[in-house]
């Protein structure tokens, strides 16, 4: 019934756990970078508001891939030619998980941005309202009333981010992190079989996303509560 | 003496929105236990009036005092009138108490949730003395079974009634009323009415802007008529529905008047038994 994984199943599960660690971990960033993108987005500063469009134009509109490679080879490259000529030779090598997840956070920040500015603008105006009415803060109101509505109108759109955002983690293979899809190629290469390996891998990720989906039942059913169904 | 000064005191409030000018110097002053309501047609500037007060909007000049404490305004560089200190505005909210008209529970929050929110976080008292008193405003609203209900789960009058035990719990000094009866089914309006007649009976400082002139009538120590931002008749309820000097409000009383001499429901029915009345 399984197929005969001549050994290296353990290599594959330890791939899918630094997968799902990496997913996390930029997802994790993602979020940060989208409620401060989406707060800047709303906000009254101008300068705030530019830098955050830019980062959301910018990031979308460049291949992933791309980026990361950048990112990886290309900031290392470009301080120490900086540092070069400024008189003082530094030697900088980027580790593969932290340049990754902060290249994956980056750019799937700038998607839950967009889902996040949504989620606030979502919030009824009288929901704020009658919060600042009885005396609270700004800052308590947001922390009270805002975001735990936000969650709710934000998690349709971040389960969405989530599931392209843990995708993409595959493209890490190419600076040599050893999550599930290396360790596949590696694995593919040492036996020479590629459709089950290739084909085990591609499990394992539907795995992940179906199993997040459910998840992500879960946690709309508790953001909805006291919610009316349409 | 802090004692002596009226509850609440509004001088001369100017709010223009862009080129509108909404209210255009309004003054009005209650003393403790006043219930003042504020008339007009839609647009006459009496829900930017409440609104000024507590300010949700802005005034873009005039003076508000809170039992004598004079709210701080001052002006921002393009000249346009802020308030000077964020959390007196924060203070002096916590003393008024606003009911809106489309109720704004907070929807991720039980009804009792809702009514201990602002007294835990905001006073800062200890839950469970504040979920003693909630359950004690609930059962005084006539909603106490509903305390572990989501708003959304509530009928209208059930929301608004909800709405109010929540200004309740912050022990509001003034209750501001922002047409709390308008987004009712007709059939639930006596309800909340009832309520706030208890309140104003007990000697609560209401200040309603309302549709109801027959509620206006029978609860209010005060009457203002706006017109086009201005104070166009006020005094007792008895001068100002029995003998309006100004011509508007005698116009504005009628076509009122006329339609809920009986309440809403009975008006509605009437419009139904008598499809050709004009």
């Amino acid at each position: 019934m399984l197929p005969d994984l001549r050994g290296y199943g353990w290599m594959l599960w330890e791939g899918l756990q630094l997968t799902l660690l990496v997913g996390l971990a930029s997802l994790l960033l993602a979020i940060l970078l989208g409620l401060l993108g989406a707060w800047a987005k709303l906000g009254a500063s101008r300068i705030a508001r530019g830098i955050a469009g830019t980062y959301t134009t910018v990031v979308r509109g460049v291949p992933e891939l791309l980026l990361i490679l950048l990112v990886f080879y290309g900031t290392p490259t470009l301080i120490q030619n900086t540092a070069a000529r400024w008189g003082t030779p530094v030697y900088i090598n980027l580790d593969p998980f932290v340049s990754g997840v902060l290249t994956l956070g980056f750019i799937y920040g700038a998607f839950a941005t967009e889902v996040f500015r949504g989620a606030f603008l979502a919030v009824p105006p009288g929901q704020i309202e009658a919060a600042r009415a009885c005396g609270m803060s700004r800052h308590l109101t947001f922390r009270r009333i805002v975001l735990p509505q936000v969650w709710r109108f934000a998690l349709p759109g971040l389960g969405n981010v989530w599931m392209v955002l843990i995708k993409a983690t595959a493209l890490i293979s190419v600076i040599q992190l050893d999550e599930l899809m290396r360790k596949t190629q590696i694995a593919v290469g040492a036996t020479k079989l590629p459709f089950t390996f290739y084909f085990v891998a591609s499990l394992m990720y539907l795995g992940i996303t179906v199993a997040s989906m459910l998840l992500q039942q879960r946690f709309e059913a508790m953001a909805n509560r006291g919610v009316r169904r349409a | 003496m802090a004692q002596t000064a009226p509850a609440l005191v509004v001088e001369d409030i100017h709010k223009a929105f862009g080129p509108l000018e909404v209210l255009k110097g309004v003054s009005l002053s209650a003393a403790e236990g006043d219930v003042i309501a504020l008339i007009g047609a839609s647009g006459s500037g009496k829900s930017t009036l409440l609104r000024c007060i507590n300010l949700l909007e802005i005034p873009d000049s005039g003076r508000i005092r809170l039992r004598g404490e004079p709210l701080e305004m001052t002006r921002d560089r393009r000249g346009q009138s802020r308030p000077a200190n964020w959390r007196q505005v924060d203070r002096i909210r916590s003393r008024l108490g606003m009911v809106f008209q489309s109720f704004n529970l907070w929807t991720h929050m039980t009804v009792l949730q809702n009514v201990i929110e602002a007294p835990v976080h905001v006073l800062g008292k200890p839950k469970r003395e504040v979920s003693e008193q909630a359950m004690a405003l609930l059962e005084k609203v006539g909603i106490a079974d509903k305390a572990s209900a989501y708003p959304a789960h509530l009928s209208g009058g059930q929301q608004q009634r909800a709405a109010i035990a929540r200004a309740l719990a912050m022990e509001p000094e003034v209750m501001l009323f922002d047409e709390p009866t308008s987004a009712l089914d007709p059939e639930l309006v006596g309800d909340v009415l009832r309520v706030m007649r208890q309140l104003a009976e007990e000697g609560r400082t209401m200040i309603i802007v309302t549709h109801e002139m027959g509620f206006a009538r029978e609860v209010s120590s005060e009457v203002i008529y706006l017109h086009q931002g201005r104070i166009e008749e006020q005094g007792p309820p008895e001068q100002v529905f029995g003998s309006p000097r100004s011509e508007r409000c005698r116009q504005f009383l009628a076509s009122h008047l006329s339609r809920d001499r009986n309440g809403p429901t009975a008006a509605a029915v009437a419009a139904v038994d008598q499809p050709t009345a004009s």
